[in-house]
């Protein structure tokens, strides 16, 4: 196998740090995800250990203050939405949202991350509301809401209720039981899981499966038998291309982050030690766009998404054999280790699990 | 004779600019002196979101209102307040829904990764009531993508809520058709599987046995014409453990796709129950030599393990190197087990 070329740690991280300056129009899907583009830009840094040398604290204050500023009350209780995209310029910080501006579950999940990366103190956080605001994104079926109110729903959801409860350590908003067989029921022959039910076995959707299932405290049953976890194993594994990559769902071709979705899944299952991890490497080195970022595959454009879990994927296969043979390039693939279950550097991950919690009272 | 004026040719004016909107204040977006990641936006999403702003601020839900949303849909399919405004605008003024389905194929086809273009046509179909015409407007719709993942799951979608008769009946026939054209559409094997024996069984249906030797037989012909085909694999595997089959139970079929057939006679008969693989096919082929070791592990005892051993060694040091490490943990594990 030919040696692996360094990894552009620079570059990967000025693609980020460019896109959090502005994006163009040809970008305007992003307005109503904006939380999410934030944690990949500002997460890519963290995972690249470079947040401090390459941002001031200025700018680490204001980008705080953008994310408090999206933290909104309302009927259905309190979180984090996207971006003001709905908000117009005259409301009032303390009135009430309207029903078209309201928290969104996954904005919550990626802005307490951000947060976490840039270790704030959580002091402004509205846990009280934060907890309505879950309970008012559960469904009867156990499934989770994106919106309070909206039918749109999916396993994301679900694991950021999940991943927002864990790092609250208060899981009363959410009924763990009905969740836990919503999850069940989107289980495929294959051994992974689709995005509701009776869909197809993705890699991503098995990730959220998956890590929501580790995530649920105090759980007498197993939850998935022998037999099912070596089958999910097997499916996982199977998504390794000769190539390195991996892909999301049988027959179609690697990407970038299924690298990070199937390879995180594995590492919860105990099982991240049956990955090709120099294979793998190789995939994502040639993925990198030569002015910075990381594409789905090679020769496609970067994005800060496949940029952010390219990298976490790296952080959890590090190419040991790399690291032995070729020391003039090793450095550059070396990382911190990352917690697979809530997608963050370990250091990040026990930030969240200190100061998201209540405080102790008195 | 001049044609009727669409909404794409009077979206070229700024909501602005134009004399019947200028009862609505436009609201602009509230944004600090530090945003995160800002959008330059263009001039016309600006505008449109700006009075659509105003619009939900006075709650207006009338029939111009269809026309901001769908301004606003089409610069940003993903702006989901705009779809949940529309819904409910469609609702108040009871508008005629087949319009809006046909507005929905024509976005359905730009805007086919989006997840708010499926979203909304369910709403729709929940009020219509009328899920025939669907399965025909999917079908076209996956000859642009067969194996769009948000157009496989509105079909299952569908098919499961509205669960009518009617409209399973052609549903095997719309696999096979898939099938067809590409027999590694792991979307269309999975959809198989979901009308033969999840949601498709239909009531009364006594014959479980003649059903699963039929897929036994359609997926084996399918492996014998393209063997190296993992989506038909798993079929077979689905099916054997959804109905508590022994994986035994197809050990000669397997057998000579692991390459492993000493038996030089087998293509005197034509075996129906076991189609041979096609003269041109690559063999070994790996998912057979994976499967027959499990076989051999399932039946268990000493040799079926030391079997099924040889024949991961092969995989993990010839024909799937990749999985080395995967190989090598079912050796591990499966001495383990003959030591006990
Ligand atoms: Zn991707």
């Amino acid at each position: 196998m030919p040696d692996l070329p360094p990894l552009a740690r620079a570059a990967h991280a000025a693609h980020c740090l460019r896109c959090l300056q502005a994006l163009p129009d040809s970008q305007i899907e992003v307005d109503a995800s904006r939380m999410a583009l934030a944690f990949y830009c500002i997460g890519t840094l963290d995972l690249l250990c470079l947040l401090q040398e390459k941002t001031r604290e200025t700018d680490r204050e204001a980008w705080r203050e953008w994310i408090w500023e999206q933290q909104t009350s309302g009927r259905y209780g309190s979180g984090f939405r996207p971006s003001p995209f709905m908000t117009p310029a005259l409301r009032a910080p303390e009135d009430p949202y309207t029903d078209y501006d309201t928290p969104h579950i996954i904005m919550t999940y990626t802005a307490l991350l951000t947060l976490a990366i840039l270790r704030d103190d959580f002091s402004r956080l509205d846990r009280p509301g934060l907890l309505d605001f879950i309970r008012a994104c559960q469904r009867d079926d156990g499934s989770f809401c994106t919106v309070p109110g909206s039918n749109e729903t999916d396993l994301r959801s679900l694991y950021c209720a999940f991943a927002i409860s864990h790092m609250l350590d208060d899981w009363s908003a959410v009924n763990t039981s009905r969740a836990i067989a919503f999850i069940a029921s989107c289980r495929s022959y294959e051994g992974g899981y689709g995005q509701a039910p009776f869909c197809e076995a993705q890699g991503g959707t098995t990730y959220i499966a998956i890590a929501s299932l580790h995530l649920v405290p105090h759980v007498q049953a197993p939850l998935l038998t022998a037999a099912e976890r070596e089958l999910t194993i097997q499916w996982l594994v199977r998504n390794q291309h000769p190539a390195g990559g991996f892909s999301g769902r049988t027959g179609k071709d690697a990407d970038a982050c299924y690298c990070f979705w199937c390879g995180a899944a594995l590492q919860i299952l105990g099982a991240g030690d049956l990955v090709d991890a120099r294979a793998l490497a190789m995939f994502l080195a040639n993925c990198q766009f030569k002015y910075g970022g990381l594409a789905k595959a090679p020769g496609e454009h970067p994005d800060p998404y496949h940029t952010y879990l390219s990298l976490a994927a790296l952080s959890m296969y590090m190419p040991a054999s790399a690291l032995a043979s070729d020391q003039r390039h090793a450095a550059s693939w070396t990382f911190e280790p990352l917690d697979p279950l809530l997608n963050a550097r370990v250091e990040t991950a026990r930030w969240a699990r200190k100061y998201i919690p209540a405080p102790p009272r008195g | 004779m001049p044609s009727p004026a669409s909404s794409s040719d009077t979206s070229s004016a700024l909501y602005a600019e134009r004399p019947e909107w200028k009862d609505v204040t436009p609201l602009p977006q509230y944004e600090d002196a530090n945003p995160i990641a800002p959008i330059f936006y263009s001039e016309e999403y600006k505008d449109a979101t700006d009075y659509f702003r105003g619009i939900v601020k006075t709650g207006e839900k009338s029939e111009r209102v269809l026309e901001l949303t769908e301004s606003i849909i089409r610069l940003n399919p993903a702006h989901y307040s705009a779809w949940q405004y529309r819904y409910e605008t469609l609702l108040a003024i009871k508008a005629p829904l087949d319009v809006e389905l046909k507005l929905m194929d024509e976005l359905a086809v730009s805007f086919l990764k989006t997840y708010q273009v499926w979203h909304h046509r369910r709403l729709l179909l929940m009020l219509t009531g009328n899920p025939g015409p669907e399965l025909k407007f999917i079908t076209e719709s996956l000859k642009v993508d067969a194996k769009n993942y948000h157009t496989w799951s509105y079909r299952q979608w569908l098919l499961a809520f509205f669960n009518d008769d009617d409209l399973w009946a052609g549903e095997l026939d719309f696999v096979d058709a898939m099938l067809v054209q590409d027999v590694r559409n792991n979307s269309a094997w999975h959809h198989r599987f979901f009308v033969v024996f999840q949601s498709g069984v239909r009531e009364g249906e006594t014959e479980r046995g003649r059903i699963v030797r039929r897929e036994l037989t359609y997926v084996k012909q399918n492996i014998s014409l393209v063997p190296n085909n993992p989506s038909a694999w798993n079929y077979l595997r689905g099916i054997l453990d959804f109905n508590n089959l022994p994986y035994s139970r197809v050990e000669d079929f397997v057998r000579p796709y692991a390459g492993t057939t000493t038996d030089g006679s087998t293509t005197d008969l034509v075996d129906l129950e076991n189609p041979p693989p096609s003269t041109n096919a690559q063999l070994p082929c790996s998912a057979a030599i994976e499967f027959l070791a499990d076989i051999h592990e399932k039946e268990g005892g000493k040799d079926r393990v030391l079997q099924a051993i040889a024949l991961w060694r092969s995989l993990a040091d010839e024909h799937d190197t990749i999985r080395k490490k995967y190989w090598e943990y079912r050796i591990r594990e499966a001495l383990k087990s003959v030591k006990e």
